[in-house]
């Protein structure tokens, strides 16, 4: 749809015959993908196909039993989320998971975390560096503001706002620390037409502008279809399809277990 | 008209000795809302903490024979390898556990505080002197405690030193983000562990003011720890999550206690003074359970 001059480069995150279990629920079997540098790659499936728990994967929440993931070209083990997060992979959840009780800007502000060089120690000692630093981080989150257009609600805290202006302010705060991948679980959920498509917009605008990878769970097949590269589709845990949305849309497979009965 | 002039000297004089006092019972609250708004855990052992850190503070003071500066940073560096050990051999093998479970922890870690540090300095009862000043002076009639005066207004530097570090400082946002959701507080580069660690050092280092204040005034001995168990009443009044709340309810019970003694006490035989504190938090828990700041109601405890 948007193909003007976006580039879409090698592989950015390899995700090879990974396999996660609790106890005897198997969450995934066996899956393995990619996603390519620059691109919106999308995972669908049925609820409890195991969605949320491959993007636990791949920021460390989850440590799958078997397989490997490795992110521009390195394999890693057992790596921890803020480690993730330090390596440049960002994310927002599924239930909104702000910090409830501090305004927008704050909220944006922890984005900005590992991006700031001043220690404990250093913030005690050169109190005018410290503070010297936090105006610029302010600055450039002042930007994230206004890219998404969240002025009006900068010093209202987050718990006070509706439900798709929270979502924004997650999306804000994953922008805030300026990840090359950014995970989205189910952007969208529990919006209304008009929200869906300031959703989009701004998901296209991430992409297209700051050149940020995007992988996102979703389960509107319309919005995936039209706003993704590539579409991997799970179902119960493995994976049945993995190709651009017109082949995926015409896969029986997925026909069969996703678009057809059930739905 | 004496009498009345005389009368109001004295109820001033009750007061302003309660509002002291209180400010101590804060500093031991604050230790424990610390650590429970970051890591959802009621300490148990801040009362432990407190009696090591002026345990060891002594014990510095006596062995090396250092000035009181210098064990004092001695104790705080003590505090901070506590903080480490807390994390790496308590904590952090706990992770997303019951709240129960991690306060069962926190006994244990009461337990071992109690025992490591009598064996490590001695049960006897040691006497902390850093050069604060005692007994006290007459201000336009009042008595003042001049220990008193000083402990409050360390308590009240540590406060704002403490409102500034978490309201203005990266390290500050990121404990309160730690406060509100660990998981989304990882997913933006936090540390968990990190916060953890400075989290306990941060009330280890107000233990260890709170046991010099307490400690010049008692000695330091097996019974500091029991101190703790006042800063209840003034979580309930204040809320456990609330840092102006630990202020506001330790200055209310220290100064409703004093006064209960004084005027109700003699209606009643006396000796309220040890259990008023628990009958107004008792009272709090009936009609408004999340305390006056609390945030939300109570659930864990």
């Amino acid at each position: 749809m948007e193909e003007q001059n976006r580039q879409i480069g090698d592989v950015l995150l390899a995700v090879e015959d990974i396999s996660l279990s609790f106890g005897a629920v198997r969450a995934i079997s066996d899956v393995s993908f990619n996603i390519k540098k620059g691109e919106i790659r999308a995972i669908i499936g049925p609820n409890g196909a195991g969605k949320t728990s491959m993007l636990n994967c791949i920021n460390g929440f989850y440590h799958p039993q078997q397989g490997t993931i490795s992110y521009k070209g390195i394999t890693r083990n057992q790596m921890k989320p803020y480690e993730a997060a330090a390596q440049g992979i960002g994310r927002t959840f599924q239930n909104v998971a702000l910090f409830k009780g501090m305004s927008t800007l704050d909220n944006i502000m922890t984005g900005r975390n590992l991006k700031m060089k001043s220690s404990l120690l250093s913030s005690v000692i050169w109190w005018g560096a410290a503070q010297k630093e936090e105006l610029e981080h302010r600055r450039f989150v002042e930007d994230i503001i206004d890219f998404l257009e969240i002025e009006a609600i900068r010093k209202t805290p987050v718990g006070r706002l509706p439900y798709g202006l929270q979502k924004r302010v997650e999306l804000g705060r994953a922008l805030a620390a300026e990840p090359e991948l950014l995970l989205l679980d189910e952007p969208m959920a529990g919006m209304n037409l008009e929200e869906k498509e300031d959703m989009c917009r701004f998901i296209l605008d991430v992409n297209d502008e700051f050149g940020t990878t995007i992988c996102l769970i979703e389960h509107d097949m319309g919005v995936v279809m039209d706003i993704s590269d590539r579409v991997m589709v799970l179902d119960y845990g493995g994976k049945i399809a993995d190709g651009t949305p017109e082949e995926v849309r015409a896969d029986q497979n997925v026909i069969d277990a996703y678009l057809g009965g059930g739905h | 008209m004496e009498d009345l002039w005389f009368e109001l000297l004295f109820f001033l004089e009750v007061l302003f000795s309660g509002l002291l006092t209180g400010s101590l019972y804060s500093l031991v609250a604050l230790g424990f809302v610390l650590i429970f708004k970051a890591s959802g855990v009621f300490n148990f052992a801040q009362g432990a903490m407190m009696l090591f850190a002026a345990l060891s503070l002594v014990g510095f003071q006596e062995m090396l024979g250092v000035h009181w500066t210098v064990a004092f940073l001695l104790a705080f560096a003590v505090m901070i390898v506590l903080a480490w050990c807390v994390e790496k051999f308590v904590l952090g093998k706990l992770v997303n556990q019951e709240p129960i479970i991690l306060f069962m922890a926190t006994i244990g870690i009461t337990f071992f505080l109690d025992g490591f540090g009598q064996t490590v300095w001695g049960s006897d009862i040691k006497v902390l002197d850093i050069g604060l000043p005692t007994g006290s002076f007459d201000m336009g009639g009042i008595f003042i405690d001049k220990l008193e005066l000083v402990a409050g207004a360390t308590a009240a530097g540590l406060v704002f030193v403490l409102a500034v570090f978490f309201n203005k400082t990266k390290i500050g946002r990121a404990l309160r983000a730690v406060a509100d959701d660990h998981q989304a507080a990882m997913s933006v580069g936090i540390s968990l562990r990190y916060i953890w660690i400075v989290v306990w050092s941060v009330a280890g280092l107000v233990g260890l003011v709170a046991g010099i204040m307490w400690g010049s005034k008692l000695g330091v001995q097996f019974s500091l720890s029991l101190i703790a168990l006042k800063a209840l009443p003034v979580l309930m009044l204040g809320g456990f999550t609330s840092i102006p709340g630990a202020i506001i309810g330790g200055l209310i019970i220290g100064s409703g206690e004093k006064l209960a003694e004084i005027y109700i006490g003699p209606f009643v035989g006396g000796a309220i003074e040890n259990w008023f504190a628990y009958m107004l938090a008792l009272v709090f828990l009936l009609f408004r359970p999340q305390g006056l700041f609390g945030e939300k109601i109570i659930e864990r405890v």
